[in-house]
């Protein structure tokens, strides 16, 4: 079942980070959209604006992977919300 | 024919102007650049006289402990805590109080360099792009520090030496293209300073081989120089094996190993060498590599000038051996900088970008703003150059 091993990215984490415009959840989503996930097999993102709502969809292959990638995306974030902050 | 005109400054200045951000390594640069449009720029290569003024030139560099390099992780880390507060800075000091309106274009390193760091960058230039609705310009690192080199020194078409902490290249302009005539084979001429340093546990702050070169002013040996390996390799440098004997040396040293001959008089045991020696030594046995390509590069392209940019170009020392190498040669001359421009810094990114924007440049999906750890000089296109 090779198919069926590669498609198993069971640890789920969903994150919905409120903005206070839409405007700027369109944005969030924007910049962190076109970065390549270094191994696609192991890890997978989802970023999707709602409203003023940034909702990130993480599914890794295993607890370890998910806490690596859901904190570097974090920190991404973390950028956003202060350049919006700051510069905006 | 060049025309650096054809697009119109927003907002209908008579100048254009450019942020800079530079992040590949473990200097965070924001920069400002204002350019007027100038007649000239409409028929010919004038691509080295912008008029350029630097409106705001501020950089916060990230220092390890002494015997320490730095980590990706951890620049990146330094580079997401500084950024937003630079560029507040930047623009104060550039008078710029409504960025939608006063910046024609925001510059961003896309690589070469740390992958991390780069990544922490552009994460800001995305966000401030699509704030204030301003186009991005994506700009290869080495073509920033050549260009600013140009702008500020005034060389129309120089050999160019570019030697800092993680590139060692020796440059010509041809056919629009900045191509590589020698490079290191292994490490950056830097990186060995730097990791020299490391061994003697000396700090590697404010540029890389800085507290070498002050080493090795005081040496007080300078005729009798330690001999390490000459590694010049057709155009091209190794430099890997002068590091490995050097430290070699320096351990030895510091042990008091009397066995070593190159160090300890076998007889007396008295010792020959200092670590000011060695500085120095490794300087000269460095430089005259540096010195040794370039000259062969300005045969090759029938040139009298020579351009020091990067990090390590800040090294006195270096551009006296340049300067007394172009003296021997017809009427020669070296252009350096100062450390504004050496070290790396987001003006030469700015300066660099904004000569692409000028040439319609720009990007048009932010997909092309992913960074990269590779990204050679040679595979961008010089536009704004005949």
């Amino acid at each position: 079942m090779k198919n069926g091993r590669e498609m198993s990215l069971d640890y789920v984490l969903n994150l919905e980070i409120p903005f206070t415009t839409s405007r700027q959840a369109q944005i969030a989503a924007k910049v962190l959209v076109p970065d390549p996930i270094l191994k696609p097999q192991d890890f997978q993102v989802e970023y999707l604006s709602q409203d003023n709502i940034l909702a990130v969809h993480f599914r890794g292959i295993d607890d370890r992977v998910l806490r690596v990638g859901v904190s570097s995306v974090i920190d991404s974030i973390k950028t956003i919300i202060e350049t919006i902050d700051e510069l905006d | 024919m060049v025309n650096l005109n054809t697009i119109a400054p927003k907002n209908g200045r008579s100048y254009y102007i450019a942020l800079g951000l530079e992040g590949s390594a473990n200097k965070l640069g924001v920069g400002v650049i204002k350019h007027p449009i100038l007649k000239e720029q409409e028929i010919g290569d004038h691509s080295h006289d912008c008029h350029a003024e630097i409106l705001s030139n501020i950089r916060d560099t990230y220092t390890t402990p002494p015997g320490e390099g730095f980590l990706p992780r951890d620049t990146a880390r330094h580079h997401r805590n500084w950024c937003v507060r630079l560029i507040k800075r930047a623009l104060k000091e550039a008078k710029i109080n409504d960025p939608r309106l006063d910046l024609d274009v925001i510059c961003f390193t896309k690589g070469p360099g740390m992958g991390a760091p780069l990544h922490s960058v552009v994460i800001a230039a995305r966000t401030c792009s699509l704030l204030w609705d301003i186009p991005l310009v994506r700009v290869n690192h080495c073509v920033g520090h050549i260009e600013m080199g140009r702008e500020i020194t005034k060389a129309v078409n120089p050999v160019v030496l570019y030697v800092s902490g993680g590139n060692t290249q020796v440059i010509a302009y041809s056919e629009n293209r900045y191509r590589i005539f020698g490079e290191t084979l292994d490490i950056a001429i830097g990186n060995c300073l730097d990791r020299f340093a490391r061994t003697l546990k000396i700090p590697n702050a404010p540029s890389p081989g800085y507290n070498i070169e002050q080493l090795a002013n005081k040496c007080k040996n300078k005729d009798q120089l330690v001999e390490l390996p000459y590694t010049v390799k057709g155009m091209d440098l190794s430099m890997s094996g002068i590091l490995a004997y050097i430290d070699s040396l320096a351990k030895d040293l510091f042990k008091g190993n009397k066995k070593n001959k190159i160090l300890f008089d076998t007889k007396t045991g008295e010792q020959k060498v200092t670590v000011e020696d060695l500085c120095y030594s490794l300087q000269e046995n460095l430089f005259a590599m540096l010195v040794e390509i370039t000259e062969r590069a300005m045969a090759h392209v029938n040139t009298s000038q020579v351009l020091i940019v990067g990090g390590v170009g800040c090294n006195v020392r270096l551009q006296e051996m340049m300067a007394q190498m172009c003296k021997d040669r017809a009427n020669g001359q070296v252009h350096a900088t100062d450390e504004r421009f050496c070290i790396d810094n987001g003006v030469m990114i700015a300066q660099a970008g904004l000569l692409q924007y000028r040439m319609g440049d720009v990007v048009k999906d932010l997909k092309e703003t992913i960074v990269t750890q590779k990204f050679r000089t040679d595979e961008v296109y010089v536009s704004w150059r005949e």
